[in-house]
């Protein structure tokens, strides 16, 4: 059974119409990567997955549940990651704080959440004097791995990453890939929005988005 | 809670903006501070005298009413004519009530004790004068003044009366003695309600007719020199407060050292035995005056009420001389109290919208921050309360720094206020005195009866005596009180500026937000 299904979604920015009529399914355990040229909507359709945007028409259940059932609040802190394209980060705190602070906001108990916090931002190639400067202070690349450290901090059955790859170089881009996988294979849904080939090549499903006029 | 945490770190992290909001607020508290202090003395200057103040007061004639009363056309009389008839009739009827009734009044429950004297004025003798200080000259020249023998001066015998006779229903009344401001320095007082002819003179009166204690006396009747009474001087007194309001003019009786004090019963019995006399044409008649002590103000305020269900009639009035000196004395503390409320007032206005703007600027600047914290999945609510958290740590400190600076300024920057306060009150009644031609320093207590009796507060006398005795210093401004009314404030501050930060918290979308950022 799939964990997320999209249902006949449509969607309009005001009168500017980015997706139409749009089903999908995504499952646990695989890794599905979404693609399309720039302005097809990519973005907008990870915001609607995300429960940041209400599609116009159509439904989206999150296990077989309508998401606008749930509190998108629960739904965004608690059951989905989501790693920004822009990051969103909040720089004037540390990438530990900023790992910290979504643990605290899913409301994440009973274990050291600093320690977790730095275990996670290890794995993702930060070193501890790295983990404890602030955003601003840190590259594209690095704050990269901050948002992919925040996105997996309480523990989401679902991550959403737009273009994760995108400002890392090759070696890199293999390493999170690797991360991905990893995360799949402990059952979770993740689902990539990448323009690269070789990432789409690593991943389980593919769905490809064409721009409507 | 993890909103604290963040909020505190929010503000470490921007420490210019919470710096100059703290200033801000700082400048705010401490002139709160200081405008809440000086309303705070002005309200326990007020109660802390009335708690300990007992009030006395008395009941008087209604000159203006009996005024009002004469103006009145009545049928048949030409309007506005001058009814000297109806005046004497309304003078001698109602103008002075009986010691009865006085008693009558004195059953109200308000009222905790009640005194009175009575005055007379008696001549001297061959042997017993008065002491003078004013040449014949100045003595003729006054007769003449009032027209001389058979004038008014006459009718009123004001010029030829010596002494002044006091009778006194017991020694609370005799509140001279009570106050420390006359004391006994030799002989003893004379019995409390004895109706025998003692009395005490003043020590200057004593070495001016060479008497000395147990001595006898004799005075006259100022109308009838055969009318003669004898008293027995038991004491010896000085009177230190006494030199006011006497200008050495014509009237000896007038001088304080020929004030001849005794005991109610014993001035009663020299008006009984006048009275008694057969076909006597100038029976002595004293005059009445009666004091009512209460415990409180309230009390005080409770007895005209009360009074007047005992039967006052409403052609007398219920006054107290010491509670109008009383509140006359805190006129510069209370226009001050009143200019600071306003200042307050205008101090929390100025601060709340430069707040208000301020915390727009800042809300709007955190627009993203706002973004990110809600797309992670908190709840606007717990981001607003972030925010008001921020504000509220930002301001309590400042209060609090503002409340010390404040404690530690409010009582010196008060008694400066107050100075110049009653500087300036006083050159504006220095003004008024010129202009009605009065010299310095007269003012209230020239309204003042010279015998009035007054509470049991030196500080009252003085008052009383001099023109302007404002209360000039409070020493302790600030209280637990001015510390709460501060926190309040702080509290309505930081509602008012953050609620407009909730309100652009609520309004903000996060998607909108993020987007915005690309
Ligand atoms: N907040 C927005 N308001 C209006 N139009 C938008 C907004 N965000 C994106 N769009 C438009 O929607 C289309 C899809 O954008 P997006 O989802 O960001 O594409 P992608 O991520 O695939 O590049 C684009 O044409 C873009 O201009
Ligand atoms: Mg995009």
């Amino acid at each position: 059974m799939s964990i997320l299904s999209l249902n006949n979604i449509s969607f309009a920015y005001d009168s500017t119409p980015v997706l139409k009529d749009l089903s999908m399914e995504f499952e646990k355990g695989k890794i599905y990567c979404i693609m399309g040229r720039s302005g097809a909507g990519k973005t907008t359709l990870l915001s609607i997955l995300s429960g940041l945007a209400n599609p116009k028409e159509g439904s989206i259940y999150y296990e077989g549940k309508d998401i606008k059932k749930l509190n998108k609040y629960t739904f965004r802190s608690k059951y989905i990651g989501v790693i920004f394209q822009s990051f969103n980060l909040i720089t004037k705190y540390t990438a530990l704080e900023n790992v910290v602070l979504s643990m605290d906001i899913a409301g994440v108990k009973g274990i050291k959440k600093k320690d977790k916090a730095l275990e996670l931002l290890k794995n993702v190639g930060l070193n501890e004097e790295e983990a404890n400067r602030r955003v601003l202070k840190l590259s594209g690349g690095q704050q990269q791995r901050v948002a992919i450290a925040r996105a997996l901090s309480y523990d989401p059955a679902i991550i959403l990453a737009d273009e994760p790859t995108g400002n890392l170089d090759g070696d890199t881009q293999k390493e999170i890939m690797e991360i991905f996988r990893r995360l799949a294979e402990e059952g979770k849904c993740v689902i990539l929005v990448s323009h690269s080939p070789a990432v789409a090549a690593l991943c389980d499903e593919r769905y490809e988005l064409k721009k409507i006029r | 809670m993890y909103i604290i945490k963040n909020a505190l770190r929010c503000i470490s992290r921007s420490k210019g903006r919470n710096i100059l909001i703290g200033i801000i607020v700082l400048v705010i508290a401490v002139s709160a501070c200081i405008g809440l202090s000086i309303r705070q003395a002005a309200e326990s200057a007020r109660e802390d005298t009335l708690s300990t103040l007992s009030v006395t007061g008395t009941i008087s004639f209604d000159r203006q009413s009996m005024m009002s009363q004469m103006v009145k056309p009545e049928e048949g009389k030409e309007p506005g004519s001058f009814d000297r008839e109806q005046f004497s009739k309304l003078m001698g009827s109602t103008s002075s009530l009986t010691l009865e009734e006085y008693q009558k009044y004195a059953e109200a429950e308000s009222v905790q004790d009640f005194y009175y004297t009575a005055s007379l004025s008696l001549n001297g003798t061959e042997n017993f004068a008065a002491v003078t200080s004013d040449t014949e000259e100045e003595a003729q020249s006054f007769s003449n003044m009032f027209g001389g023998k058979g004038g008014m001066a006459d009718r009123f015998n004001m010029a030829s009366a010596d002494f002044s006779i006091v009778g006194y229903s017991s020694e609370t009344a005799m509140t001279e003695f009570q106050e420390g401001n006359a004391s006994i320095t030799d002989g003893a007082v004379f019995e409390e309600g004895t109706a025998e002819a003692q009395c005490i003179i003043t020590e200057e009166l004593a070495t001016f007719n060479n008497l000395s204690v147990g001595d006898t006396v004799q005075v006259a009747n100022p109308a009838d020199e055969t009318e003669v009474y004898t008293l027995t001087v038991v004491g010896l007194y000085t009177d230190s407060s006494d030199e006011s309001g006497f200008s050495g003019m014509g009237m000896n009786r007038e001088d304080p050292a020929n004030k001849i004090y005794m005991s109610y019963n014993a001035l009663k019995a020299i008006t009984d035995t006048s009275a008694a006399i057969e076909d006597n044409e100038n029976v002595l008649s004293a005059s009445l005056s009666s004091t009512y002590v209460f415990a409180t103000a309230e009390d005080f305020e409770a007895f005209e009420a009360e009074a007047r269900a005992l039967g006052l009639s409403d052609s007398y009035t219920v006054s107290s001389a010491d509670l109008t000196a009383y509140e006359n004395s805190l006129t510069p503390l209370n226009t001050l109290s009143t200019m600071a409320g306003w200042f307050l007032l205008v101090i929390l206005l100025i601060g709340a919208v430069i707040l208000i703007v301020l915390n727009i600027f800042s809300v709007r600047e955190r627009k993203y921050e706002i973004g990110v914290l809600t797309a992670m999945g908190m709840k606007k609510g717990k981001v607003a309360l972030q925010f008001l958290t921020e504000i509220f740590a930002v301001t309590i400190v400042a209060v609090m720094l503002g409340a010390v600076i404040g404690g530690v300024t409010s009582v010196p920057v008060t008694n400066a206020l107050l100075e110049n306060q009653i500087t300036s009150s006083q050159s504006r009644s220095d003004r008024v005195e010129q202009s009605f031609g009065r010299g310095g320093g007269g003012g209230m207590g020239q309204n003042m009866p010279a015998e009035l009796p007054t509470g049991n507060s030196n500080s009252f006398k003085n008052m009383m005596g001099q023109a302007n005795n404002y209360i000039t210093e409070v020493n302790a401004a600030m209280n637990l009180t001015v510390v709460l009314q501060l926190l309040g404030i702080a509290v309505l501050l930081t509602l008012v500026a953050g609620m407009f930060s909730m309100l652009f918290v609520m309004r903000y979308e996060p998607l909108k937000i993020l987007a915005n950022r690309d």
